[in-house]
């Protein structure tokens, strides 16, 4: 199984080199018989980059440990779930991994566009399976994952621990979804200039492609952050680490472009703007596989092998001077046809929006990159902690809240000053009420008590400005149709999917930041050596350390958990079970948290020692209001999903836009 | 060794075959696309503003509706839009005539 994992691997990228030429030989010969000969590969590369994979999760869930590979990342006693999930564990299979959902996404994409916009989508698959050649090119020959070992061990190394936990199945394909999805729009783009069809056609191609990329992008960075704060065991959730960076940047200009393009299908402007945030944004999403890859950057989510590094340099280059250069190519096709109505319009706000996610991904760009170049100029090494982010992208971060919560009462094109001091009578006396409110209850010491402060009276500004439009929405539905306000809520919101699910969204975000101020600003921790049967308090919480277990869990898996009982006015609370686990074969333990969270807060607790008398070192945090982020990522999630389910309005204008354009135009290939 | 050989040899020719196929028949003599058309681009580029048009005065519509835009300025922008999606249709018309004119001259008349 093995030899056919290796072989349909240099089959895929044979065949995707065979697609890429073909595809660009159809579109600048205009020759269809090369086009549907072409058109065969896709598929063709996607069951070889299938075979190829199964057989490798084959090698894992059957111990095959002639592959180093399967040997470095698994061993006998690992739970079949984590033996399908060290398929992505290592950098090998990770690349396999990409490998496998841009071939799907390419079949996708393939299926979706046959025979239909042909002067573009030839060319967008050829720039897919270009990039999708560049990573079966490192698979085949730099970093095979079906390398043999001449004489293969009765057992592997086995996954990190830090790795043996459910958000590893969960958080890096969700990622890997994102990174991977930008590939589509990238192209379509690149195809666009290409083929100078720089109508606003190839954005709606991959509007969907777009949105879904970005919520699985989104996704997975909350899912990252839940994964550290559960597994990481130092009781935060986001440290500015260079890889979490990385995946954040892109979700930042992948925002600013979800919010300009907008522009472009309204007002036919903008173009030059678009294209450089969407190509930015796939820059960015390698820039983040370089970072992993490198191993110029040491972190607990690189990989042990990094040895990738000028390779992806290398591609990156070649990516960035090809964009700049079809820009600059294009420039005289792709001016604005239009201008701004007014500077007192949601075009501008959106304007501004873009302005300050750029502002942020730039200062978190320059703070990652920044070691780098000092080593490289200085050959001295600086960390950049969270001091230096923080200064710059809170300030930043609130300027973008505030927006959030002014966007939705201006008016497209031209917002009449009068209604607008009027629209905002109630969000700013809202936040005003709050600011009375919280001042005497909130302490105002610090700085970052005082950017808490503003954010809890921005949230509630931002919070009552969209509820005010979903009511306004009702209102206007019920004055027009005889509904009841339920119905007629439901009826605005699914009529205007793509308005009121950004709305939703944002309502996800507002809690997001509430979460973050809390959690930072009010959070507490403290350590003690106890003894069994002494305690300690904090916040009101009465801590007692109960006893000590130890548990051989499985033939490599040791764990040693203390019992900690939590009482509150007197009456137990809560049970915690923080532990420590110890895997054969691994140097550290590795702890294992436990968390009570509740919407108030989260009572964090970490075995972070204990000796032979049974004594033990436990850690524990009180963090406020961290489930409000998880909250605000589920309220993102379902905001999307409205925001993406399919329009039939607007696929009956599509389709009947097509159907009119073909029977003027009729094209060979559709004929 | 000589079953996966004898599958490795069935997969390449599988894959040359369905490549192949489209190569070697009448295809050659059709064209993928038609020569770029600038009348085609541009009645295509003005359905997209057409619609997109359409849409803005619902929006227009649904913004006043919702207070955020006065009375005056909703007539002025309506006036605007309205007049910039007649002028579109208009000249979608035209295209129309122009393209049935060229492509079947006697039914036209």
């Amino acid at each position: 199984m093995n030899d056919i994992g290796e072989f349909t691997l240099l089959l895929a990228l044979a065949t995707a080199l065979y697609g890429c030429v073909a595809y660009v030989m159809s579109a600048r010969g205009n020759r269809i018989d090369l086009y549907l000969s072409a058109d065969k590969t896709p598929f063709i590369v996607w069951v070889c980059v299938t075979i190829s994979s199964i057989c490798l999760w084959r090698a894992f869930l059957t111990d095959d440990f002639s592959l180093q590979y399967v040997w470095a990342y698994s061993n006998i006693e690992l739970d079949t779930f984590y033996k399908v999930s060290s398929f992505w564990g290592g950098q090998k299979g990770s690349l396999l991994f990409w490998a496998l959902l841009l071939s799907t996404y390419m079949l996708v994409v393939c299926f979706q566009n046959r025979k239909k916009n042909l002067r573009v989508v030839p060319y967008a698959m050829a720039v897919m399976l270009a990039i999708l050649i560049f990573f079966l090119f490192l698979i085949n020959f730099s970093t095979n994952p079906f390398e043999r070992i001449p004489l293969p061990p009765e057992d592997g190394r086995g996954l990190n621990p830090l790795l043996q936990n459910y958000w590893m199945v969960i958080h890096p394909p969700t990622l890997y979804l994102g990174y991977v999805g930008f590939t589509v729009p990238f192209a379509f783009a690149v195809a666009a200039l290409i083929s100078k069809d720089l109508d606003d056609g190839w954005i709606r191609m991959t509007r969907k492609w777009t949105l879904i990329s970005w919520f699985f992008l989104c996704m997975g960075n909350l899912f990252g952050a839940s994964w550290a704060y559960v597994e990481l065991g130092w009781g935060g959730y986001w440290a500015w680490d260079p890889v979490e960076n990385a995946a954040f940047m892109p979700l930042l200009i992948a925002t600013a472009y979800l919010h300009s393009v907008m522009i472009q299908e309204k007002k036919d402007m903008m173009k030059v703007w678009n294209m450089s945030l969407i190509l930015l944004t796939f820059v960015m999403t390698l820039f983040g596989t370089f970072i992993t890859r490198s191993g110029l950057i040491q972190s607990v989510h690189t990989f042990d092998e990094a040895t990738l590094g000028y390779y992806f340099l290398a591609f990156l280059f070649v990516i960035i001077a090809a964009c700049i250069g079809l820009i600059l190519v294009r420039l005289p096709l792709l001016k604005s046809a239009n201008e701004l109505d007014s500077f007192l319009s949601r075009e501008s706000s959106f304007l501004f929006n873009n302005l300050v996610l750029l502002g942020i991904a730039f200062a978190t760009f320059w703070g990652t990159i920044f070691p780098i170049i000092s080593e490289a100029v200085r050959g001295v090494k600086i960390t950049v902690g969270p001091p230096f982010y923080n200064q710059v992208n809170v300030p930043i971060g609130l300027a973008l809240l505030a927006l959030i919560g002014i966007g939705p009462v201006i008016a497209w094109r031209r917002a009449t000053f009068s209604n607008l001091k009027k629209n905002f009578l109630k969000p700013v006396l809202a936040g005003i009420i709050a600011a009375v409110a919280l001042f005497p209850v909130i302490p105002l010491g610090s700085r970052t008590e005082i950017y808490t402060y503003v954010t809890f009276v921005l949230c509630v500004f931002v919070l009552t400005s969209i509820l005010t439009e979903f009511y306004k929405g009702m209102v206007s539905r019920m004055g027009l149709h005889d509904e009841s306000a339920v119905g007629a809520l439901a009826t605005v919101t699914w009529r205007n999917k793509r308005r009121y699910g950004g709305y939703i969204v944002h309502i996800g975000v507002v809690l997001i930041f509430a979460g973050i101020a809390g959690s930072q600003a009010y959070g507490t921790h403290t350590e003690k050596h106890l003894k069994i049967g002494e305690s300690f308090e904090i916040r009101g919480y009465t801590i007692t350390y109960e006893k000590l277990v130890a548990v051989e869990a499985t033939n490599i898996k040791t764990r040693i958990i203390a019992q900690l009982a939590v009482e509150r006015d007197g009456k137990r609370y809560w049970t915690g079970h923080p532990e420590k686990e110890f895997y054969k074969g691994q140097n550290q333990p590795v702890s294992e948290v436990d968390v009570l969270s509740t919407w108030k807060e989260d009572l964090y607790m970490i075995l972070a020692d204990f000796r032979e008398d049974e004594s033990a070192t436990i850690k524990v945090y009180v963090n406020p209001m961290v489930s409000w982020m998880w909250t605000g990522g589920w309220i993102i999630a379902f905001g999307s999903m409205v925001s993406m389910w399919p329009d039939r309005l607007e696929q009956r204008r599509r389709l009947d836009r097509i159907r009119k354009q073909e029977q003027l135009f009729p094209s060979p290939a559709q004929e | 060794m000589g079953f996966i050989h004898f599958l490795e040899l069935i997969l390449i020719t599988a894959i040359l075959l369905v490549v192949g196929i489209p190569l070697f028949g009448k295809l050659k003599l059709k064209k993928l696309v038609e020569a770029v058309d600038p009348i085609s681009d541009k009645y295509g580029h003005l359905l997209v503003r057409k619609e997109e048009t359409l849409i803005s005065i619902k929006e227009l519509e649904f913004d006043f509706s919702t207070d955020k835009i006065s009375g005056p300025d909703y007539k002025e922008l309506r006036h605007r839009l309205e007049s910039e999606a007649a002028e579109i249709m208009e000249s979608l018309d035209q295209l129309e005539k122009e393209r049935r004119k060229k492509t079947n001259p006697v039914k036209s008349h």
